[in-house]
């Protein structure tokens, strides 16, 4: 947890840099009061002075056993995660091409295969039955533009 | 009169086969939901935005606010049957509600966990109703300092309240008013942080954020602990207390709902602050406090008729201030001005029609949930014997329908994917999410607001201070910032003595 709060507040701090930089492209104020670059610039130097704050208390804090725990699974639990986002940005990638049902049966008939252990069938089984539903729920009865993919479908 | 008149037009609008169709389908999606561990209310009102743009803003608001009540409905069958809470607002209905269960009492403490539910989501209702219209009235007073007050208010206590740690409360506070400035920006109407990117003119989406957020993010924290449940058996002849029961729970059904209107009145105290609250004040004025966490009735009545009555309030101050007091009602805040509409004190005088048709909705919608889930438990129940593995790919497609539909645009998509993994590590961190939704949905509102009331005072920093209702809503926030400060060190102290000891 330690760790984590000093990378949080690292990365506030990195932010707020950004923040307050990137403001300085903008009027700080207008003819009628403030400008565009006043809330970010602010906003910057409030996330920097909570971000410091936050490095100096995780620092000085002592942290309990429960907070001493590592929070992140080991790197098992993390490469399945991994490869559940992995298959989430493939299909983000293939389903203009390849169309959302399509997508949909390959989305989960994988998912099961790969990172649940189902066997080929049974995966193959919810893959359609999912793909099915989708088609049924979202095209057909709330109509939802989805895309169609070089098979139309 | 007035109130009655409006209400029954409200009843009429209602009453239509399109509207109650609308209700039904919230409160069922709202009961799975809520049973479901693994998709908040937030999350499941922003997936289903995209899907509603070709409506009316009122039968998809009715639908809306029926997921959210209905989500308070079924998280505490979870509760009770499992010990694991559907929604973080039924927490404290394990300690009592397992235990009955385990007594053989889990239909008991079902029914009257839904018996409560109903009383409180009606009360507070009314309760509602009779606030609203004077405090919109009231409202009609402010100008733009008095709003920038009004926020700030409400920001600071919805931060302060948010988490274990008001530190990372602010921070991501502050980092969703930081993405609420991605954008045309509101003052001179130019690009700011746009970088030549075409879809960030229109900013950074608060659907996608939150469905990253809240659903791809809790998505990943369950995948990721392998969930296993299996829930006790209930069956439908047991569902229903003893006449005993329901009279020995009267008084708890009532101090429940007067705690949790309070409670959701109050920006940020939140569903969750409501029922552990409404479990104290049991606990407290009970003859035998030693029968809690031992099965105590009272202790389900009483939390679960809290959090429903809060829903209720928490709807106040979005209706009347259009200012969001939980995560959930931001997302509602977000979808009535996605749908043209302005929330806040003119909204009753603008659109008069669609204000008491949503309160109206709330009446029916509560009726439909008791019909609905006293038989249906055990049926909603058998949902829970669904293995994960089946049930995240489809939540992660719904996440997926819903952003891309947003403009039917894949650039949604990897948008939400990317706060997918930023909600996952924020939760494992314990840094609240809703801090960060509501600041991204307050924080153009605010820098608006100051650029108004500065605009009209030519400039004039003490306009915020010399205006009295302005001046009084920054005090109060002063004065709860001061109070959040010496009771976080209160308890460090406490702590750290403890740990010395």
């Amino acid at each position: 947890m330690k760790k984590g709060d000093i990378t949080f507040s690292v990365i506030g701090m990195g932010l707020s840099l950004w923040l307050i930089l990137e403001s300085q492209k903008f009027a700080y104020a207008s003819k009628f009061g403030i400008g565009p670059g006043f809330f970010p610039f602010w906003l910057g130097i409030v996330l920097a002075a909570f971000s410091l704050f936050k490095f100096i208390s995780s620092l000085r804090e002592k942290y309990d056993e429960d907070d001493r725990k590592p929070r992140l699974p080991g790197w098992g639990s993390l490469g399945r995660l991994g490869l559940i986002m992995l298959i989430a940005a493939g299909f983000a990638l293939v389903m203009s091409s390849l169309g959302f049902i399509v997508t949909v049966f390959f989305f989960v008939s994988i998912i099961l295969f790969v990172l649940e252990g189902d066997s080929v069938l049974k995966s193959i089984f919810y893959g359609v039955m999912f793909s099915a539903a989708v088609f049924l729920i979202f095209r057909y009865w709330l109509e939802v533009d989805l895309p169609r993919g070089l098979l139309g479908i | 009169m007035d109130i009655l008149n409006s209400l029954m037009q409200g009843f009429a609008t209602v009453l239509t086969p399109f509207n109650l169709w609308m209700a039904v389908i919230g409160c069922f999606f709202g009961t799975i939901v809520g049973i479901l561990p693994g998709l908040g209310p937030s999350a499941t009102i922003a997936m289903l935005i995209p899907l509603t743009f070709g409506m009316n803003a009122t039968p998809a608001m009715i639908m809306m606010c029926a997921i959210y009540y209905g989500a308070m409905y079924g998280g505490s069958t979870t509760s009770i049957l499992l010990n694991v809470p559907g929604e973080s607002a039924s927490v404290v209905t394990c300690i009592d509600g397992y235990q009955m269960a385990r007594q053989g009492r889990g239909g008991a403490a079902l029914g009257i966990s839904a018996i409560g539910s109903f009383v409180a989501g009606i009360l507070g209702t009314i309760g509602l109703m009779l606030i609203c219209v004077p405090l919109a009235k009231f409202a009609l007073k402010f100008g733009p300092a008095e709003f920038f007050s009004l926020i700030v208010m409400g920001l600071l206590t919805i931060v302060y309240v948010g988490g274990k740690s008001i530190s990372k409360s602010l921070m991501s506070g502050v980092i969703g008013m930081a993405l609420g400035t991605i954008g045309i920006d509101v003052i001179q109407g130019a690009p700011r942080f746009v970088y030549d990117l075409p879809e960030l003119m229109d900013g950074v989406s608060f659907v996608t954020v939150v469905m990253g957020l809240f659903g791809i993010g809790e998505v990943l924290v369950s995948a990721e602990e392998r969930m296993k449940i299996t829930p006790i058996n209930v069956k439908f002849k047991d569902l229903w207390p003893t006449v005993t029961e329901v009279w020995q729970c009267k008084w708890a059904i009532l101090r429940g709902t007067g705690v949790g209107f309070f409670m959701g009145a109050l920006p940020g105290a939140g569903a969750t602050i409501a029922s552990f609250a409404a479990y104290a004040v049991e606990k407290g004025v009970a003859k035998n406090p030693e029968r809690f966490g031992k099965g105590a009735i009272e202790g389900v009545a009483g939390p679960e008729s809290a959090n429903n009555a809060c829903t209720s309030g928490a709807m106040v101050h979005l209706l009347a201030l259009g200012i969001p007091g939980s995560g959930a009602t931001a997302v509602m805040l977000g979808a009535l001005m996605l749908y043209g509409l302005k929330p806040g004190p003119m909204m009753f005088h603008t659109n008069p029609d669609f204000v008491w048709a949503l309160i109206a909705s709330m009446f029916v919608g509560n009726a439909i949930l008791i019909v609905m889930n006293l038989p249906m438990i055990p049926l909603f129940a058998m949902g829970l014997r669904i293995p994960y593995r089946y049930l995240y790919p489809g939540i992660l497609l719904i996440c997926i329908i819903g952003a891309y539909s947003l403009s039917s645009s894949v650039y949604d998509v990897w948008v939400m994917l990317v706060f997918g993994v930023i909600g996952y590590f924020m939760k494992k961190f314990d840094i609240p999410g809703a801090p960060m939704v509501i600041a991204l949905i307050l924080g153009p509102m605010l820098e608006y607001n100051l650029y108004r009331a500065l605009a009209l005072s030519r400039g004039d920093m003490t306009v915020f201070f010399t205006r009295p209702i302005s001046a009084t809503l920054l005090a109060i926030a002063a004065i709860m910032t001061i109070a959040f400060s010496f009771k976080t060190v209160r308890i460090k102290r406490t702590m750290l003595e403890e740990k010395e000891e």
